[in-house]
């Protein structure tokens, strides 16, 4: 009884867990490489689908073949005679040489095909170069007079091409969705080109291990339609306009025009490590905050942005990201909650509105 | 038929343990079978620690923003846990069952050089123990296996973990070189007459050809680290753009080393699938020359595909497709070996041994990392699969589905021959399904996460990017596997006590090794035997089922024996074996003390007295191995039939 | 290597160096070891090329290849005595190893010990150059400084590398030889000597090429 009870619960969980395989297979998951948006993953998906069909085949007829065997041949007595004893057969050899090298050449053939449309490097193709820092990334547009982190702004339909480089260690430029992964080499710039095929905001990670928060950089790709991303390039190329407002967090209330003040204030060290454009922020060591109150996310991608989840940043930036350069200066009671407050107001003060997409 | 019941007076491994523990006789052994014994129970001490590291890291993944290990030590965890599996376990695991096996194999006394191979164990477990005092030390390496430019240089990787993940590696390197060339030797030279080349066991081809591939990829590692160190320690820079040096320089040399690498964890086990195969098939191997030949094809091509590791970094079209064109060329004679391991089952009487229930694993778990090695192969869709967990899953296929099933398999056929005694079968199959399925749950669920883009060697993730769920199986399942190790460590010390006593040839096998006492005596071959087929026991055992299995002309009627008189046994003790020394362990010692010396030399931890100390170090360890050097000449001496201190 | 095996021979007392391939067993390891060695000295000058190749193309582009070419350091004179004598030291050791083969252990000390004084002299030489370079402003250190003029490069760091190794392998030859020379001193009826000696001589040969190979890769061209 107890033994049926076994046979007919292992298919049972066999067929499920097959079930939930086909159904994230089916279902559009924030980072899968099953749904694509871009050129470049969509030439790979076309590529992986025959391929992978193929091997489906190969592993049915071998494993197939295996199994058969095992069952057919196994032994059935104790005293079996000896087998015949065969020792080989050039002919069927040579063949099963073959039957592998021909399948391979087919997907040889596919493979350059599809190397050399995704290697094209279109020269009309915007240019934004994207440099991988120890956990963040760079973008700069028009010859790094537009700079901002974190948040990759694209046109829809348009060529982009980036260049990649690396201002310590080795990091790996991944959007699942759009692109394939390509390598950003301290001392070798690498190009990477694509063309998002909708407007959203996709996934992007960094896929080499860099060091201790590997784990923890992230990036978004936000690709608008060409007339919103003429405008948003527009403004962010304006200078913010002088803090004002307020805003609520920790309980208190925070006063942007006082956190400008804490920024710039040298003794705090702010500004020594970030540029805010049209202040006295010209620090080159951390990401450049102009139009902080735009961003996706806060810290590469470790939290969702929220005025909360800022605050939570300063407060203690190396339980988000361990390892961190400024959890070296900012330690846990290094600002005061009010200085957060104002920090926090006078970031998220400085934004434009944008026309975003959906997450896809 | 009588396969005679020999007691010959050897001390058996699993009996010695009655009074007090012989340790002379280990440790100042020459003994290859004693010697393949230690690497063997050594690699499977670090399988554990490496298995502990692989379980710690899965609870840290098995739920989304898990807190459980901080960054820093996921990071030394996964690093050890490739380090030691690939460096401590499942290489040296290779090495201790060649070590066993090939000499009796090829109807041998020895390695060519038995003071050479115990250099290599002591050597070898110097370079362990050096890797895992890192731990107690400051920090384990943090780097990564792979120990990728210019994250490794000092600024980046402040601890000493890289430096001691250097010299530990150099000192296994030194060991493995020592035992590549003592194996090049020993089966080129120390084979019984008549074993021409192409009668030899495909088990001992294969540890040919890796012994090959070990000598000529191990110095651009070498040189590697070398140079790594340098940088590290004494004002180097070759890795470090910010400083002139070039950071893909490293990936080049290290790739070059790293795919034969892969081959070298591979080959030898699957020539012992080839040895298991047919002799539970009763039948021979299905195309010998086919399968000893792709090998030496894997062997060579295996050298001109490292790049493939390198697709995403920009060398252009070009040499990815020659890579890929490369990668994929392998994948053939690979694929034969498949097929004919799966004809050699064809028509037989397949005898479902635990053994054989792992070899035939081995095929199934390799198929599947066979075919999702092919995608890796072709550059544009492993820029999606690179660096995620569908690589993860690949290589866990072809390293534990493979090597690993493949080295239980060699583990439940040889261990009747290597301890007198047999291993529970009826564990030993329920062992074989725990393993299997569980193997599955954990890796299988890699692909589907690697493709729903999860990167790999990261410590967390957030929830809602539907990987929870295969997370959580993947951890599930790694359990279950832990209990599937532990029911074999039982089954293995209860059978040592109690297992059924081994005859010569529990497994009506056909290789020479099956024709001797389980163990054998010391000596090995009371008369080295003669022989003239590739089944030199089977073809003694079914003189007319033999069929046309005499490759070459026979030089001399077969004489093989598998009985003796006991006047003939008594003549034993004529045979001269080598003395016991203990220089090769001293001067393992002297190195591996020297070493540590290295990775302290110029570091500023405690000022002065930490370089102090470190000098010290080196200079000690380089007494010793000048007194260890002096002794084995003297010990060597001794055993010399010409400098007339033999007696 | 110096590990012997004599585990092999049967009681019969059948020739217990010698194996199944007719070679013997010390020999064969030794080649393969060879085999093994030039891959790393390959890779040691491959990495200085490549390095070199980078320095040059800098300096070229700043039109300061002319007047500040690190090769300026090396200096030929030295390194060409160097060789003269490490090539000598090869010919005496084929005469160490003839007298050796003929049983005439008068002349083979005299070639042995010609080529361990030779041997030490190339040692001591490169000592010589080694403190020199430093003098002058080429250190183990990814820059140089020629002539007042600090130039960023790696030639300091890949050639002191490439080279000391090849130093170090040199010595544990002197060593080598020194042991050698000892043990026909002390057994000189024993009928391995002219394979203890063919052994040593290998290598040497060996370690004289690779020093052959980077004389001309990087001195010369």
């Amino acid at each position: 009884m107890r033994k049926e009870a076994r046979k007919s619960t292992v298919p049972l969980v066999v067929l499920l867990l097959s079930c939930a395989a086909m159904l994230s297979g089916c279902t559009n998951l924030p980072a899968t490489t099953l749904f694509t948006y871009g050129d470049h993953a969509t030439r790979i998906l076309d590529l992986l689908m025959p391929v992978f069909w193929m091997a489906v085949g190969v592993f049915v007829v071998v494993q197939g073949a295996l199994v058969y065997t095992v069952i057919r041949f196994r032994s059935k007595q104790a005293n079996a005679p000896v087998p015949a004893q065969i020792h080989g057969n050039t002919n069927i050899e040579i063949m099963w040489t073959i039957a592998p090298a021909i399948i391979l050449l087919v997907i040889a053939v596919m493979t350059f095909r599809t190397q050399a449309a995704n290697s094209y490097q279109p020269p009309e193709a915007m240019k934004i170069r994207a440099i991988g820092h120890q956990w963040w990334f760079e973008f700069q547009y028009d010859d790094g007079t537009i700079v901002t982190a974190n948040d990759l702004y694209i046109p829809v339909g348009q060529s982009v091409q980036i260049q990649l480089e690396a201002a310590d260690v080795m990091h790996n430029f991944w959007i699942p969705k759009l692109a394939g992964k390509t390598y950003m080499i301290p001392g070798k710039t690498n190009y990477l080109a694509f063309k998002a095929t909708e407007a959203g905001i996709f996934r992007g990670f960094c896929a080499e291990f860099c060091g201790e928060s590997h784990g923890n950089m992230h990036f978004r790709v936000i690709a608008l339609d060409a007339a919103d991303f003429a405008k948003w390039k527009t403004n962010f190329a304006t200078t913010p306009a002088a803090a004002n407002g307020t805003a609520q967090v920790l309980g208190l209330t925070g006063d942007a025009a006082r956190g400008a003040a804490i920024f710039a204030d040298a003794k705090k060290q702010c500004s020594s490590c970030h540029i805010i454009s049209g202040t006295v922020a010209k620090g080159k060591i951390g990401p450049n905050l102009t139009y902080f109150g735009n961003r996706r996310t806060i810290a590469a991608g470790m939290l969702p942005y929220s005025t909360d989840n800022m605050a939570k940043w300063l407060q203690d930036p190396t339980s988000i990201k361990p390892g961190n350069l400024m959890g070296r200066v900012i330690k846990k009671g290094t600002l005061k909650d009010q200085e957060i407050a104002d920090l926090v107001a006078y970031l998220d003060g400085m934004k434009f509105a944008v026309n975003m997409p959906a997450e896809k | 038929m009588a396969i005679a019941e020999h007691k010959l007076t050897s001390v058996s491994p699993a009996t010695a343990s009655s009074g007090s523990f012989p340790w002379r006789t280990w440790l100042a052994t020459v003994d290859h079978k004693k010697i393949g014994i230690i690497y063997i129970v050594s690699a499977f001490v670090f399988f554990m620690l490496g298995g502990i590291e692989a379980m710690l890291m899965r609870v840290q993944l098995g739920a989304p923003n898990n807190t459980f290990l901080s960054a820093d030590v996921y990071n030394q965890l996964f690093t050890m846990h490739a380090t030691t599996m690939i460096f401590l376990m499942v290489m040296p695991m290779n090495v201790g069952i060649g070590n066993y096996v090939v000499p009796l194999m090829i109807g041998a006394r020895d390695m060519a050089f038995p003071r050479l191979n115990a250099m290599s164990i002591w050597l070898f477990l110097g370079g362990g123990l050096l890797l895992y005092m890192s731990f107690l030390t400051g920090g384990a390496p943090n780097g990564g296996w792979f120990a990728y430019a210019p994250l490794t240089q000092v600024q980046y990787s402040p601890t000493s973990g890289m430096d001691y993940w250097i010299l530990g590696l150099g000192l296994t390197g030194i060991a493995s070189i020592a035992g590549a060339l003592n194996f090049i030797v020993t089966v080129l030279n120390m084979r019984a007459p008549g074993m021409s080349i192409n009668r030899m066991p495909l088990f001992v081809w294969m540890n040919l050809v890796v012994s090959f591939i070990i000598i000529f990829a191990f110095p651009t590692f070498t040189v590697g680290s070398i140079e790594l160190l340098f940088d590290r320690q004494f004002g180097g820079a070759f890795f470090n753009p910010a400083q002139g040096g070039d950071a893909m320089l490293w990936q080049h040399l290290f790739w070059f080393f790293g795919h034969p690498e892969v081959y070298i964890l591979i080959l030898p086990v699957m020539g012992m699938i080839s040895e298991i195969l047919p002799v539970f098939s009763r039948k021979p191997i299905f195309g010998y020359s086919f399968v000893a030949f792709s090998g030496v094809g894997i062997g060579f091509l295996g050298f001109i595909v490292w790049a493939h590791h390198m697709f995403g970094v920009g060398m252009g079209p070009m040499a990815n497709a020659f890579f890929a064109a490369a990668s994929m060329v392998i994948a053939i004679p690979t694929g034969v070996k498949i097929f004919n391991w799966i004809a050699t089952m064809w028509a037989g009487d397949v005898r479902l041994t635990t053994a054989m229930l792992y070899a035939i694993g081995f095929i199934s778990m390799f198929i599947i990392g066979g075919i999702s090695g092919i995608t890796l192969a072709s550059p544009p869709i492993d820029l999606q699969q690179t660096d995620s967990y569908y690589v993860v899953a690949h290589l866990h296929y072809v390293l534990f589905g493979g090597s690993i099933l493949g080295l239980f398999a060699g583990a439940y056929y040889w261990f009747p021959k290597m301890t007198g005694r047999m291993l529970n079968e009826r564990i030993g199959k329920i062992q074989f399904w725990i393993m299997l399925i569980s193997f599955n749950v954990t890796f299988f669920p890699m692909h589907i996460v690697g493709t729903e883009g999860m990167p790999r060697r990261i410590y967390t993730y957030e929830a809602g990017m539907g990987w929870d769920l295969w997370n959580f199986i993947e951890t599930v399942g790694t359990f279950f596997l832990a209990f599937s190790i532990l029911i074999f460590i039982y089954n293995v010390l209860s059978s040592l006590r109690n297992g059924e006593v081994a005859s010569n040839d529990p497994w009506d096998a056909a290789t020479l090794e099956w024709t001797m006492p389980s163990p054998p005596p010391s000596y090995n071959f009371l008369h080295i035997p003669i022989v003239n087929s590739r089944r030199p026991l089977w073809d003694a055992k079914y003189p007319h089922a033999a069929g046309d299995d005499h490759h070459g002309a026979s030089s001399a009627p077969s004489q093989v024996r598998y009985e003796y008189t006991d006047e003939e046994t008594a003549g034993a003790k004529d045979i001269h074996m080598p003395s016991l020394t203990f220089s090769p362990m001293i001067l393992s010692g002297g190195l591996t003390i020297a070493a540590l010396g290295f990775v302290y030399i110029n570091k500023d931890i405690l000022g002065l007295p930490t370089r102090v100390a470190a000098l010290g170090f080196i200079l000690i360890g380089i007494v010793m191995v000048a007194i260890a050097i002096r002794g084995w000449i003297v010990d060597s001496r001794k055993d010399s039939p010409y400098l007339g201190q033999h007696h | 290597m110096s590990a012997t095996s004599h585990a092999h021979h049967d009681e019969a007392g059948q020739a217990p160096l010698v194996g199944s391939l007719g070679v013997d067993s010390r020999k064969l390891g030794l080649w393969a070891f060879i085999g093994s060695e030039t891959l790393f000295f390959t890779a040691l000058i491959t990495t200085h090329l490549i390095f070199y190749a980078r320095t040059k193309a800098e300096l070229t582009a700043s039109g300061m290849l002319a007047h500040l070419d690190p090769k300026h350091f090396l200096g030929i004179n030295l390194t060409s005595v160097l060789a003269a004598i490490l090539l000598a030291s090869s010919l005496t050791m084929v005469l160490a190893l003839a007298a050796s083969k003929a049983k005439e252990w008068q002349k083979f000390r005299f070639w042995l010990l010609a080529t361990i004084i030779l041997g030490s002299s190339f040692v001591l030489g490169q000592a010589y150059e080694f403190s020199h370079l430093y003098a002058e402003g080429l250190k183990l250190a990814p820059q140089f400084v020629y002539e007042g003029e600090t130039v960023k490069s790696l030639f300091g760091v890949t050639f002191f590398t490439m080279t000391g190794f090849h130093g170090l392998h040199v010595t544990l030859g002197v060593i080598w030889l020194i042991a050698v020379y000892f043990k026909v001193r002390k057994f000189p009826a024993s009928p391995e000597n002219p394979m203890d000696v063919e052994l040593v001589g290998l290598y040497w040969h060996f370690v004289d090429l690779v020093w052959v190979g980077i004389f001309t890769l990087i001195y010369l061209i």
